[in-house]
């Protein structure tokens, strides 16, 4: 009698609590989960029935609906991201490697001007760009505002952070005897390197370049200062097609992110596996 | 060991330097100037801008508001979070996996497309207000867009996962033997929670916290679509200052009150996660 008393209340407590933790997961996964669903409607006769969701007849209709300037937003977006997140670990790698296996004094501080583009909120970090972009024009005469250039340096910025806490993180639980070894073994210490050492932190090199992939694709403060008309990113795009008109096709282009979103995170765990991912970028997460 | 690794620092360091230098130089010493209208800045040196904004109401009260919602969006961030972690944290089974995945996910899609996602749940003929209307719990449909509670939703969003992701790397750090300890001396699991889990994790929380509330006052861009130009943060006023008013220098003014506290919380929680770190008491 009491024992199964006992047992009726585990179970209820253990049901409230996943009630609980379900509730967490609805809060979080249900905006993406409706944006999708709601880009399945088929053609209506006016705007507000293409947002219902559940979608009243099922279509891929919006997606041949997507405006070319979308199109150019999101090709802009890709570049843009790819760029960052190349440039993030050329600039990273080096960064992390001389912050651990040097021993330069005022390493605290090297470490801190590394991590100030986490530090500086992205809005702030915008407008001084623009600004120091505004400068070197009135100097120089080439405004880099507006171009490839210009979002690429504010994008490099606010990233690169993301891949020097990664691959330091791997870094420093690296066993250094490893490469003494090979070298012990008639390595050079280069040869040493390109074929111990690299293989060893390419994990966290390859999370590292996910997540500045994904800080530049979904940046809007940075890029809101950057671009130019008719030169915008994604996000920033969808952003100010939310103040002005509101087409159904948004939620059809929005849902393509999504799917690369997932595509990303698939290959990831494929090559590096999730773990790794959240247990080398725990010092923030993207977005 | 053969190398120099020190000379691997210099690039990255010239250009971070660099970059981090000019553009806030650039941008905060226009702070001590005065706003001529359309973008001009005078030339003499002045604390015009820091004067008015700590005595003018309108500017305490943007600031009052920042504060208030990044607490609120990081208290609920914990609460919502903590469970969530605790679970995946204890689960032994292939779903802890899944359950992260579905986490990692709702931190990598852009803020911009969850809102048009919050959109169409929160519209007044949406799934969201007419099962609550039908239910009879609310007695008119509830927007998100334009008041506090819409840019506390706003910014969960941007920080629940990162929330979460964090937490679950503090409860790993606590031996799940302590809890079976406890309930074999006979303590509810209620009490476990209490006096076993709560303790032990609460150095790790309040680095959490201090982290999200930070996250909370430099976000933009959920904070400014939620506040529909009704409720406006430092970042928003920032970006309406620069881009509408065209005034550079109140914007920088508030651009550095805002990095001021900013970093001063991140270097409190830098602090405490170090102190952490060598108590093993996260893994971060």
């Amino acid at each position: 009698m009491n024992i199964s008393l006992y047992k009726i209340q585990k179970l209820i407590g253990r049901f409230l609590f996943g009630l609980y933790c379900s509730f967490s997961y609805v809060f979080l996964l249900s905006p993406i989960l409706v944006v999708i669903g709601t880009s399945l409607n088929g053609p209506t006769k006016n705007v507000e029935a293409s947002f219902k969701f559940p979608p009243e007849s099922l279509s891929l209709y919006w997606y041949t609906q997507i405006p070319e300037g979308q199109i150019e937003a999101l090709a802009l977006s890709f570049a843009l991201a790819t760029v960052a997140s190349l440039c993030g670990c050329l600039l990273g790698v080096p960064a992390a490697l001389g912050l651990v296996r040097s021993n330069v004094p005022g390493k605290a501080l090297i470490s801190a001007i590394f991590r100030a583009p986490l530090q500086i909120p992205a809005i702030v970090t915008g407008i001084a760009f623009l600004q120091l972009f505004y400068w070197i024009g009135d100097v120089t005469g080439f405004y880099w505002h507006g171009t490839l250039v210009g979002l690429a340096i504010g994008h490099i910025f606010i990233a690169t952070p993301y891949v020097v806490g990664t691959v330091t993180a791997i870094l420093q639980r690296f066993d250094t005897r490893l490469e003494e070894a090979a070298v012990i073994h008639g390595a050079t210490p280069r040869r040493a390197f390109f074929r111990v050492t690299l293989p060893v932190i390419m994990p966290g090199v390859y999370a590292g370049a996910l997540y500045a992939f994904m800080v530049s694709f979904s940046d809007v403060p940075v890029a809101i200062f950057l671009s130019a008309p008719g030169f915008v990113t994604y996000p920033v795009e969808i952003f100010f097609a939310l103040e002005n008109d509101f087409e159904p096709s948004l939620m059809a282009s929005a849902t393509l992110v999504i799917i690369t979103c997932l595509f990303l995170l698939l290959l990831v765990q494929k090559v590096i596996g999730l773990d790794t991912l959240l247990k080398v970028g725990g010092s923030r997460g993207a977005s | 060991m053969w190398v120099r690794w020190w000379i691997l620092l210099i690039p990255p360091l010239v250009v971070g330097f660099t970059l981090v230098a000019a553009s806030q130089f650039i941008f905060l010493r226009v702070s001590f100037f005065q706003d001529l209208g359309l973008g001009r800045i005078g030339d003499e040196v002045v604390i015009e801008n820091y004067v008015r904004f700590l005595t003018d109401g309108f500017y305490l009260k943007i600031l009052w508001v920042t504060v208030k919602t990044s607490a609120l969006a990081a208290l609920s961030t914990l609460i919502l979070g903590f469970p969530v972690a605790y679970l995946i944290a204890r689960m032994r089974s292939s779903w802890s996996m899944i359950l992260l995945a579905g986490i990692v996910v709702s931190t990598f899609v852009t803020i911009v497309i969850k809102v048009y996602g919050l959109i169409v749940i929160f519209s007044a003929d949406g799934l969201f207000n007419q099962t609550m209307l039908k239910l009879g719990l609310f007695d008119r449909p509830f927007s998100v867009f334009g008041n506090e509670t819409g840019v506390v939703i706003g910014l969960m969003h941007f920080t629940l996962g990162f929330g979460v992701l964090l937490l679950y790397s503090i409860i790993q750090t606590i031996p799940s033997s302590l809890e079976s300890a406890a309930q074999i001396h006979g303590a509810s699991r209620w009490r476990v929670y209490y006096r076993v889990i709560f303790p032990l994790s609460l150095p790790g929380v309040t680095a959490m916290l201090l982290m999200v509330f930070n996250m909370c006052m430099g976000a933009f861009t959920s904070a400014a679509l939620l506040g529909g130009g009704r409720v406006f943060t430092l970042p928003v006023m920032i970006q309406r200052i620069v881009m509408m008013d065209i005034k550079y220098s109140m914007g920088a003014t508030i651009a550095a009150v805002l990095l001021f506290s900013v970093i001063v919380i991140n270097v409190l929680s830098i602090y405490l996660l170090r102190r952490l770190r060598a108590a093993h008491l996260v893994m971060v």
